[in-house]
């Protein structure tokens, strides 16, 4: 993985990023993190949703254009690392930024484990002592195993050159193309498709589910404010890339999913445990398969699926490694700046002497994604544990379990971002947008004219629905999601009553101090420019009285 | 790295993706739509075959900025 050493983070003199990512590095950066969902959630998709897979991933698809088009505009138009924990914490205070951190906390644990587990399950494909059924304890050690690995090489201070990010992408671009390519000329059946739509179709509750796992295809938009901050003149190549990178990641989604329901295989497909045969949907969401269906829908596209066979399970392996990697670096980075706005203790900012790295932030989250795995390893370790889960909740296997609550994580951060935006669009008027979400409506608000997001309401009421979603059909993820919040909300408030600090107000912040720094190391100087004379007249009409 | 990207070779590549895309995409569309007739059935193939073109115009559109800003 670490095919380029970059310099650890220095973190004591809190330096400014090199501003050195150009348009192909912001794609590849949220490629290498968004792309590799797919090939997590195409197979959990495929088993809750059956027929409707392809509905699931369209509902799932279009909220996600909508958050896309929101981090497009907050990042071009606040370009700092932080990603939606920053316009939460920006747009309705210190409070729901901490929630927004926190969920997205959440998710970043999950990240760790769900894509080293699902990594292992790829590499399964090819050596079959690592499949998760047949050898779980082998599984579950690698899994750890990679996880303590990944946790040590950021310690270290050791990343994935972007070099490295960019070739990957690249290939798993050109790949999935091809894949796509030769499924949809010599193997899709559109009577197919109907017919498995129709037959198929699952029920209300096996929908709910399937729409809610589908958004974990679509998570990781928090990389493209990332690489704003790194970016050269983000605010013209953020809405460049984005749209590129919404639009690549929307359809591999909605390709996948209509080609495993209406994909004639190249070859026979393997009966089910009692003998009868099955369609391709059905073998690539069972459990055998689940955690690695891109590849094996891949070997059964036509002509090119006797090479993608040999090359996907390994393409598809170092894409995950890099995604969990993610996982390790971005928790670690979100507690650290989390911490120096007094939202976590200072002790998520401690750096090892040696390294200069984050090395608590990275050692708990790390810490917490290990007590995941447990969890979510265990009803395969032990049958008493297995009889537990299937008792309570109705006998989710591991990586389901890891779905949801990445599914509840993604949707309770990605909810508050819509509202953020809505709430910068009306307070903060003044920083300048080079990219606005289409369909807005202009009114005057406090003596100021704002115009209000449409998208970003449609948006908000979509995520909220799969929030619903996750609470109705994941059992698990119904306890311990809200669990998570609960008890950091506790731990948050705790902390600043001990430290002195408003409890459920926020504390005094200079955003137009902030904003012109932003700006200014951006290398933005004409927003710069703008911003200050909207704060001119801004100021000029309170002082005439005419704004409050 | 850097500098492929930067070639003309590779803005050619992408205009290639853009194409192979977009008649993708007009092929799975209108496939879809032929097969099902006007049902909400086709919604997805047609869904997909659209955004598929959106995303060869998108690579289009960036083929002749850049041709422009050389």
């Amino acid at each position: 993985m670490a095919a380029g050493v970059i310099p650890a983070q220095k973190t004591t003199e809190e330096p400014s990023l090199r501003r050195s990512v150009t348009p192909w590095g912001s794609f590849s950066w949220g490629y290498s993190d968004v792309g590799a969902d797919i090939f997590v959630g195409l197979g959990l998709v495929l088993g809750a949703a059956a027929g409707a897979s392809n509905i699931a991933f369209l509902f799932a698809g279009i909220v996600y254009v909508c958050i896309g088009l929101a981090y497009t505009e907050l990042a071009a138009a606040y370009p700092v690392a932080g990603g939606g924990q920053y316009f939460v914490f920006r747009g309705l205070g210190d409070i729901f930024g901490f929630i927004a951190g926190w969920a997205v906390l959440l998710d970043f644990t999950i990240d760790i484990v769900l894509f080293a587990w699902s990594c292992i399950d790829y590499l399964s494909k090819l050596v079959p002592v690592l499949s998760f059924t047949a050898h779980p304890w082998v599984h579950f050690t690698v899994v750890f195993t990679v996880i303590a690995g990944l946790a040590l090489l950021n310690i270290i201070g050791v990343r994935e050159s972007s070099a490295f990010n960019e070739l990957v992408s690249g290939l798993d671009v050109v790949s999935e193309t091809t894949i796509l390519f030769f499924g949809f000329l010599f193997a899709f059946q559109p009577q197919l498709l109907l017919h498995t739509m129709h037959y198929s179709w699952p029920t209300p509750f096996n929908l709910m589910n399937g729409v809610s796992l589908a958004i974990i295809s679509f998570v990781g938009l928090e990389s493209i404010s990332q690489a704003a901050q790194e970016t050269q003149r983000p605010a013209s190549v953020i809405p460049r890339t984005s749209i590129s990178l919404i639009l690549t990641i929307l359809i591999f989604a909605l390709s996948y999913s209509n080609l495993a329901l209406g994909m004639q295989p190249w070859h026979a497909i393997p009966p089910d445990a009692h003998g009868h045969a099955q369609p391709l949907w059905r073998f690539l969401g069972n459990e055998d398969n689940n955690g690695a269906a891109v590849a094996v829908l891949a070997s059964y596209v036509p002509y090119f699926g006797v090479l993608a066979a040999l090359y996907v399970p390994v393409l598809g392996a170092v894409l995950l490694l890099i995604s969990s990697n993610s996982g390790v670096f971005g928790s670690s980075r979100i507690a650290y700046a989390m911490s120096g706005t007094q939202l976590l203790p200072s002790l998520f900012q401690r750096v090892h002497p040696k390294f200069r790295t984050p090395v608590v932030s990275i050692a708990t989250f790390c810490g917490f994604a290990i007590v995941e795995l447990i969890f979510a390893a265990l009803p395969s370790l032990s049958p008493p544990v297995k009889l537990v889960y299937a008792r309570l909740f109705r006998g989710e296997d591991g990586i389901t379990f890891l779905g949801d609550l990445y599914a509840f994580g993604a949707a309770a951060s990605y909810s508050f971002v819509f509202v953020a935006l809505i709430a910068l669009r009306l307070f903060d008027s003044q920083s300048p947008r080079r990219f606005k979400m289409p369909f807005n409506v202009p009114f005057t608000f406090r003596g100021n004219r704002v115009e209000f997001p449409i998208v970003a309401v449609i948006g908000f009421f979509g995520i909220v629905s799969i929030l619903a979603f996750t609470m109705i059909t994941h059992e698990i993820g119904r306890i311990a999601g809200p669990t998570w919040i609960v008890f950091g909300l506790i731990g948050y408030l705790v902390y600043r009553k001990r430290k002195g600090l408003p409890v459920f107000r926020s504390q005094p912040h200079d955003w137009r101090r902030a904003q012109i720094n932003i700006l200014q190391e951006a290398g933005e100087l004409e927003m710069m420019d703008d911003y200050l004379v909207n704060v001119k007249k801004m100021d000029e009409r309170r002082a005439a009285g005419l704004t409050p | 790295m850097k500098r492929m990207v930067r070639s003309e070779g590779y803005a050619r590549a992408r205009l290639a993706n853009a194409l192979v895309f977009a008649a993708l995409g007009a092929v799975v569309g209108y496939r879809t739509l032929a097969a099902a007739g006007p049902s909400w059935l086709a919604l997805p193939g047609c869904v997909l075959g659209l955004a598929m073109i959106a995303l060869g115009y998108v690579r289009w559109r960036d083929y002749l900025a850049a041709r422009r800003a050389r």
